[in-house]
């Protein structure tokens, strides 16, 4: 039934990665950051079981177990951040936010 | 037919990720992304992963999607103006989007890969993951455990008013 | 107990008071004070029982050990250190006592008296120490407690001064010191006394170096010449510890070492050793003639009888030239150690019975040392006057008194042994007796000159009681006869002289004791004035300019050449150490710094920059560019 080859699972999570991390390169919106990292979370994912599934072991699959709960963890911890900061700045935008300088 | 599935979802996948990362309005992004998550998990169950596909939609698409959905609408700032780009900023990026389109191809020209025969998962049931979990990654769940604990905990932590928080300047 | 166990308690137990005073009693003076005489009471006890014992022993355990080099800590308890103890003991429990009455009233009791133990301590060290490192070890100390003391009255800029100026020029002397322990060790692979002893009679062969560098040691801390400039100035310290320190025990300490050394002394070092112990007797001499304070008086006399003491030890073996028999030879060498020891023990009690009446005669004249504003003080003060009397006796060698028999034999020994020196001792002790009887007549004699002194009283119980005890020991400290026989290694050892030459000695000390009293008696007026410097004041000038002469010469060194010395050093370090060494690594570090934080510029974008560069290296690797 599978005939797609690994490499097109590899390209495509690879082009997945690219396009979360050019999302976290040139938004300046926290939220849409954080999507950004989420989409390069999951184009792991997606190479994890894809060798997982072209090697025939369960270890990968459940790697992606343990991905996803992590994910769950960071996503809330980070949203919760980023309200925590919009009430004390008024403001999500990363350009604004480079209180670290000085 | 799993060739047109596979580019469906493919297609569907990257477009709406594109769709999440330059959408101008957020509330827009999130459901791209949403999108996104469902082609991802079309993708899972053309590798028999259906659980991780079950479980992706549920936890990602239904619950980290709509968070953030409720986020943006909490804070308030769908359609934002996003500011244009420094010029720096364009060459710089250029440059790591061409990087990354080699690094990406780089991936399609490997001999060893593009041959590896696709092998039978000895099983992908709830049961062998069960099985899986609770035997040889036993350790790892329950450190996983603890971090969602923790995780609650500094989500409590931030999200309280302290009064007398300093203001920003 | 056994003896080690007594011994042991001895030497800790200043210690251990010293550290109560320190932790628990600072602000209280008089329970220090206390605790300090209580220990320095059982330490005269238990010193006595230990030495009229008998029982000698020798004991040491290992401290340290690095590769072959091994230190150990040990207590060598001869009939020498028996008797250095006995001397410490009790000239320390009469100084503490006195203390008690003088310091009466000073701010700062906890810390003299808790000095006092900690000295006694160190000096307690010296006696036992087994080898020469654990000797330097104490030797540090009881030059750390001298500074202590001497600073007693630190806001005193003069006391300040000399407390620096006796550490500064005692580091001079113990860096020889320690060089010949150095060299020692180099030589022997022990510096053990006893395993030292057997080396050197199993015929190893002493370098004069080694002898000449540990007198080095002994020439800082006896004050002798060139280094003797320390001891007058450190006569701004209270009474009780020049009385103690620097008079009976620590400025002892050299002598004492040289005794217990004396197996590595080859003739021409004892040569060195003599003339230095002889010129220092003559210089201090002529010093002490021109003094007005009375406490500079006594020290510069300290100063000479330290001097008649390194030349008698220096003296002792020169007949090694005319006797070349390996017998003799042992014997001439001791008997230098039985003059010098015995002269050491009689000075210790008669200089510190003159100190000592000196504190009773500051503290009745209400702090006034000048003895031109003195006088009179015979009737008002009669027991001071006839225990200090005692005093100037036996130092001037009045017959039957305590320095007499120890002078008698130094002065027997050069005679044997070398004219010229002789001449100078004799001579020395012509000029003993004038400033003696000159400092005597002037401060007790005629009428009283000034207020303070019409109206000086005796002080209390605790001023007079030792000076009756030293008195007492000034007295009999002589007749080594009727010492209990268990200082009979030291004692056996003094000369005697015989038939002719003891009819010869006699009449020598008699005539010079006699010369030198009486033409200061008649001399010397009860006058504000200086006799001697109305009727000669060329010749008194002349002394004063001779007095100052070190400290001149040492001045124009330290501001002339040793302090642009330092310029250059001071210029090069500058320049090397902290320009190059430590502002180059310094800036070294700063431009890293520097250098990070240009990357730390708090935009999420740049660092994700970074992240990127990092994953492009990462595929770099796994492609196999590099």
């Amino acid at each position: 039934m599978i005939t797609p080859t690994l490499n097109a699972y590899l390209v495509l999570s690879g082009l997945l990665f690219s396009i979360g991390f050019f999302g976290v390169l040139i938004r300046k919106n926290t939220l849409v950051i954080f999507m950004g990292l989420e989409l390069m979370l999951v184009a792991s994912t997606l190479a994890l079981v894809a060798f997982s599934r072209y090697n025939g072991t369960m270890d990968g699959n459940v790697f992606v177990f343990f991905i996803l709960t992590v994910a769950a963890a960071e996503v809330a911890v980070g949203l919760a951040i980023i309200v925590a900061l919009f009430r004390k700045r008024q403001t999500i935008q990363v350009d604004q936010l480079d209180g670290l300088k000085n | 037919m799993p060739h047109f599935l596979f580019n469906l979802f493919a297609l569907l996948t990257v477009i709406c990720a594109v769709g999440a990362v330059l959408s101008k309005n957020t509330v827009n992004a999130a459901m791209c992304f949403m999108l996104s998550l469902v082609g991802v998990a079309g993708l899972f169950v053309l590798l028999e992963a259906y659980l991780l596909a079950f479980v992706l939609l549920l936890v990602y698409a239904g619950a980290v999607a709509a968070l953030f959905l409720f986020i943006v609408m909490l804070l308030d700032m769908q359609g934002g103006e996003r500011k244009p780009f420094k010029a720096a900023t364009i060459v710089a990026s250029g440059v790591a989007a061409a990087l990354l389109a080699v690094g990406v191809l780089t991936f399609y020209h490997q001999p060893s890969l593009a041959t590896a025969a696709a092998a039978e998962v000895p099983g992908a049931s709830l049961k062998d993951y069960a099985f899986q979990l609770f035997s040889t990654y036993l350790l790892p769940v329950q450190i996983i455990g603890f971090l969602l604990l923790i995780s609650m905990l500094g989500v409590i932590v931030l999200s309280k008013k302290f009064e007398d928080a300093e203001i920003a300047p | 107990m056994t003896l080690l166990q007594h011994a042991l308690v001895v030497l800790l137990l200043p210690l251990v008071s010293a550290t109560i005073i320190a932790l628990f009693l600072r602000r209280a003076g008089n329970w220090a004070a206390g605790i300090s005489v209580l220990a320095a009471t059982a330490i005269a006890a238990i010193a006595l029982i230990l030495a009229l014992h008998g029982g000698r022993f020798e004991s040491s355990w290992e401290w340290l050990r690095l590769g072959e080099f091994s230190l150990s800590l040990g207590i060598k308890f001869d009939d020498l250190a028996a008797l250095m103890l006995v001397i410490v003991g009790i000239v320390g429990l009469c100084v503490h006592v006195f203390s008690l009455g003088y310091m009466h009233d000073d701010a700062a009791k906890a810390r003299f008296f808790g000095g006092l133990s900690i000295f006694m301590f160190s000096m307690i060290g010296i006696v036992f120490a087994d080898n020469l490192f654990m000797m330097f070890i104490f030797w540090e100390l009881v030059g750390f407690s001298s500074w202590l003391l001497i600073n007693h009255w630190h806001e005193k800029k003069s006391a300040a001064d000399a407390s620096k100026k006796a550490f500064i020029v005692n580091r001079v002397g113990d860096f020889g010191f320690l060089l010949g322990i150095i060299a020692c060790y180099y030589a022997f692979g022990t510096v053990n006394l006893t395993e030292l002893a057997t080396r050197v009679e199993g015929g190893a062969v002493v370098a004069s170096s080694i002898p000449l560098l540990l007198f080095c040691g002994a020439v800082g801390k006896s004050a002798q010449l060139p280094l003797q400039v320390w001891l007058p100035d450190a006569m701004e310290g209270p009474t009780p510890v020049s009385a103690l320190i620097h008079a009976a025990t620590m400025v002892a300490a050299g002598i004492y070492m040289l005794c217990r050394i004396n197996v590595l002394m080859v003739p021409e070092a004892l040569t060195v050793i003599m003339w230095v112990g002889t010129a220092t007797a003559l210089y201090a001499a002529l010093c002490a003639i021109v003094q007005s304070d009375i406490k500079k008086v006594l020290a510069y006399s300290t100063l000479s009888q330290l001097g008649y003491m390194v030349a008698a030890f220096g003296l002792g073996s020169l007949a090694t030239k005319h006797e070349m028999g390996a017998t003799t030879h042992e014997m001439l060498i001791a008997t230098g150690v039985g003059a010098a020891m015995f002269h050491l023990t009689t000075h210790a009690f008669f200089k510190a019975l003159m100190f000592l009446g000196s504190g009773s005669v500051i503290h009745g004249c209400h702090h006034e040392q000048d003895i031109f504003k003195m006088g009179g003080l015979r009737t008002r003060m009669p027991l001071t006057f006839w225990t200090f009397t005692i005093g100037v006796a036996a130092i001037m060698g009045m017959p039957f008194l305590a320095g007499f028999f120890s002078k008698d034999a130094i002065l027997y020994l050069a005679m044997t042994k070398s004219t010229p020196v002789f001449i100078v001792l004799a001579f020395t002790a012509i000029l003993t007796a004038f400033y003696m009887v000159r400092l005597w007549k002037i401060t007790f004699l005629g009428t009283p000159r000034t207020h303070e002194a019409d109206h000086a009283h005796e002080g209390g119980f605790t001023l007079t009681m030792p000076l009756i005890v030293l008195a007492v020991l000034s007295l009999v400290g002589g007749y080594t006869a009727y010492y209990p026989k268990v200082f009979t290694q030291v004692f056996e050892l003094i000369p005697e002289a015989h038939d002719s030459a003891h009819t010869v000695i006699l009449i020598t000390s008699l005539t010079v004791m006699i010369v030198g009293a009486v033409s200061a008696f008649f001399l010397y007026q009860c006058s504000p004035n200086d006799t001697l410097a109305q009727k000669a004041p060329g010749l008194f000038n002349a002394l004063g300019a001779l007095r100052n002469s070190f400290d001149v010469a040492y001045d124009y060194y330290v501001a002339k050449i040793q302090q642009r010395f330092a310029m250059l050093l001071n210029f090069l370090e500058q320049i090397f150490l902290a320009g190059l060494i430590v502002r180059g690594f310094s800036g070294v570090v700063g431009l890293f710094g520097m250098g990070a934080r240009a990357l730390h510029v708090g935009k999420l974008s740049v660092y994700l920059y970074w992240f990127f560069g990092g994953v492009v290296i990462l595929w770099l690797f796994v492609t196999g560019v590099f």
